[in-house]
């Protein structure tokens, strides 16, 4: 047991925590909300400048052979200032599983562009049908002799508007296999892709996304292989553990912003902040900050370490999907009217967690994969009953 | 960052596991099932428990992190942590530790070399113990409003009044007193610490009973005269040894609960795994399903919280509020897990453990009703969420 941050990790925080503040404060967040692009360039290239962008892709590919630890921290403090950037669509999201799943010819072109932040990706996974996992998956594949068809709409894509490429979750047509599922990585401007804004609460662009009988190359279907739910799931690991530290950043920073207006907020001649009722509100925002940090450190630190962690990483986003909420609820209600308006920095987060809370599977969809690694399956399912 | 313990740590603990299962028997699990869910009985440990904890002693396995001049090992706190998850995590129970805890750590920093060589050593073995004796019948969350009276005399103090709810007094050897030396200045400022024998002459102990099934006790002092030297660490400094040990007791005694409410969760887990309610097993009822995944999520949250607390307490870094958090989060936890269990065991939930039909040896049914206690015992979660706004967040006190 080693609950210690290297002096590199205290580091990186404490960059990331300046810089982001410096050139993302909320004012800066609203406005890019207006922006057509909803993101800032200028940002982005000075995070390329940073490494963050292969902060845990390998030295080979150009990256800086951190570990996903490191960009989990790096994540809490982007949900901090809740940035809104491509960054973990195509870092975390499409970055990871590429790493991990793809060929060397698709790491050798995408990862050292990801790198260099010349390119965006973005992961195209959620459907009209809504669920979270592969029962909802309809984007069909047809295999034919020189290409592969993709058909289907997804939901919910962030930035498809300005992606270079797309890592979009299909299911095989062919059934002879059972239910197979693959990962295609293809040019987003491909012929018979198309895309329209969704007008949602959450603060990043969203994006329906309509493939109509697109071709993609055979060699864009990532690791030249199809596979089950369960490899498609693990893919998503980081994803599901990067949004849960987003979300542990934006929990952290509600809770400073309503303690500090507890104590400068006076009625009935002194700071509500000295209220009992007001102070065990706070305490169990504190508490909810405190149980989700740790649930999030667990799952990143087995997670980066290779280790099995399903357990671990459904508890966390089970969790915190709760306690964010929770929090920023807790927070509107301590600000009351002044964080209700527009202008108050309160609605971003509440927003954030709105949408975050939903992303890769909500509390009861982890909680129903929890229960199978607890021996607790309602489907004829191979579980094991694991203890400690 | 990483969480799990290390392979040093690992091989510790199996070979306490193993060893701890070659002690376990019928009648040591008998007398060790009456403390379950932190209740002291009628008659303080019987002869097997006694007989274990010397055992445990002759290990080298109590106080571990304490120097080896006063009977300790020198070893870390998280090793003495390892020791009291296995015990708890197979239902083993320690009668002392009030004294390994909260008595045996403020001895060793505030004590004269005098006591940490009569006490320590003793409690390292596991021969003596001690009850806690702070709480009034007019000092309960307020604690600092005591008013047990402590006078000097020619080399003694002369000790009068009255405690409350001081639970193991009625078998334990001594009596961890708090009690007032100085009636001028604040409150805070005028409390002292003594070790009293509670053979002394002038102690009346009467018994409390909880409707856990457990003993608590009213104590009262009738002029008993302690030594001078009984008086742990300076006069009318009291306080502050008293809330440094609070800390211990609140990860200790209040924290290990989440092993304890884990060591039943899978129980619970076997039994709605093998249990038809109709013509269904329980666990392919989803509600069931649900209510056991999030309470086991909260489980390892607490669980996480604790190792976080023992690792700072080891490696020295200062608490926050992680105490009280984990005290808040741990007993709260447990109570939702007999609440739950309650639930989902239905009509045979109300069944005690002498009847035929009820279900986990009654364990739940013991559980509902002691862990009424776990929320306001060792201080209220009210006053724990003030600690949390105050001490963590800088909140401004009333």
């Amino acid at each position: 047991m080693d609950l210690s941050f290297s002096e590199q990790q205290e580091m990186l925080r404490k960059t990331a925590r300046d810089f982001l503040l410096r050139q993302s404060p909320p004012s800066t967040v609203k406005q890019l909300e207006c922006n057509a692009k909803g993101y800032s360039t200028q940002i982005w290239a000075e995070m390329v400048g940073l490494g963050w962008m292969g902060l845990a892709l390998p030295e080979e590919y150009g990256g800086s052979g951190a570990s996903f630890f490191d960009l989990v921290m790096l994540l809490e403090e982007m949900g901090r200032v809740v940035l809104t950037s491509p960054f973990f669509t195509t870092v975390v999201s499409c970055g990871m599983p590429i790493l991990y799943a793809g060929d060397e010819k698709q790491k050798r072109e995408y990862l050292p562009k990801i790198v260099e932040g010349s390119v965006i990706l973005t992961l195209a996974l959620t459907e009209p049908a809504g669920g979270y996992d592969g029962d909802g998956i309809e984007t069909t594949v047809h295999e034919e002799e020189c290409a592969l068809i993709v058909e289907g709409t997804k939901l919910f894509v962030p930035y498809a508007h300005v992606a270079d490429a797309i890592l979009c979750i299909s299911r095989m047509a062919d059934k002879k296999r059972g239910d197979r599922f693959c990962l295609l990585l293809f040019d987003a401007k491909s012929r018979g892709v198309a895309f329209n804004k969704l007008d949602s609460i959450s603060l990043e662009k969203q994006y329906e996304l309509i493939l109509d009988k697109v071709h993609v190359p055979k060699v864009d279907l990532l690791g030249g292989k199809t596979m089950d739910w369960m490899a498609i799931e693990e893919l998503l690991s980081w994803s599901v553990v990067g949004k849960c530290a987003e979300m542990l950043g934006g929990a952290e920073r509600v809770l400073e912003i309503t303690a500090d207006y507890a104590k400068q907020r006076v009625q009935f001649g002194r700071p509500i902040g000295s209220f009992q009722a007001i102070q065990h509100r706070l305490a169990d925002m504190a508490i909810d900050v405190l149980i989700s940090r740790l649930l999030v450190y667990d799952a990143a630190s087995k997670l980066s370490q290779g280790l099995s962690c399903s357990k671990e990483v459904a508890s966390a986003k089970s969790w915190v999907s709760n306690a964010y909420p929770r929090v920023t609820k807790a927070g509107q209600q301590v600000h009351a009217g002044v964080g209700f308006i527009i202008d108050h920095d309160m609605p971003l987060y509440f927003r954030h967690a709105a949408s975050a809370r939903v992303a890769f599977g909500d509390s009861d969809y982890h909680r129903g994969k929890f229960a199978v690694e607890i021996g607790l399956s309602n489907r004829g399912r191979k579980s094991s009953a694991t203890e400690g | 960052m990483d969480f799990e313990y290390s392979e040093l740590e690992e091989t510790f603990r199996s070979q306490v596991r193993s060893w701890l299962k070659e002690q376990l028997n019928p009648y040591l699990e008998a007398e060790m099932e009456a403390w379950s869910y932190g209740r002291a009985p009628a008659d303080g440990p019987g002869p097997h428990l006694r007989q274990f904890v010397l055992n445990l002693g002759a290990m080298g396995w109590l106080g571990m992190d304490w120097p080896q001049a006063y009977g300790g090992q020198g070893r870390s706190l998280i090793e003495q942590f390892i020791v009291y998850e296995e015990l708890i995590s197979h239902r083993a129970i320690l009668p002392n530790f009030e004294a390994l805890m909260m008595v045996g750590p403020t001895i060793l920093r505030y004590g004269t070399e005098d006591q940490k060589r009569h006490y320590l050593p003793r409690i390292a073995r596991g021969e003596i113990e001690f009850a806690l004796g702070y709480t009034e019948p007019q000092a309960g969350s307020d604690v600092a409003a005591l008013e047990m009276r402590a006078v000097e005399d020619v080399g003694n103090y002369v000790i009068s009044g009255q405690k409350m709810f001081n639970t193991c007094c009625h078998y334990a050897d001594y009596h961890w007193l708090a009690a007032r030396t100085d009636f001028s200045v604040p409150k805070h400022r005028g409390i002292s610490l003594f070790i009293v024998d509670l053979k002394s002459p002038g102690i009346t102990i009467r018994p409390l009973w909880t409707m856990a099934g457990g003993r608590t006790n009213e104590v009262f002092y009738d002029d008993v005269r302690v030594p001078k030297e009984n008086l742990v660490g300076e006069k009318n400094r009291g306080w502050s040894y008293m809330l440094a040990a609070l800390d211990y007791e609140r990860v200790v005694g209040f924290g290990f609960s989440i092993t304890e409410a884990q060591t039943t969760f899978y129980e619970l887990v076997q039994y709605v795994k093998m249990t038809k309610r109709g013509r269904t097993i329980l666990a392919k009822n989803p509600l069931v399903r649900h209510k056991l995944a999030k309470l086991a999520i909260k489980l390892r949250g607490g669980w996480l919280l604790r190792r976080q607390t023992t690792w700072n307490l080891d490696n020295g870094i200062p608490l926050s509020y992680e105490t009280e958090a984990l005290k808040i989060f741990a007993t709260e936890t447990s109570q939702q897990l007999v609440d739950a269990a309650m639930e989902i065991l239905g009509p045979l939930g109300q069944l005690r453990q002498s009847s035929k039909w009820a279900p986990l040896q009654g364990r739940i049914e013991t559980g509902y009703r002691a862990c009424v206690m776990y929320t306001f015992g060792g201080g209220s979660s009210e006053l724990m969420r003030n600690l949390v706004a105050i001490k963590g967040l800088g909140l401004p006190i009333m």
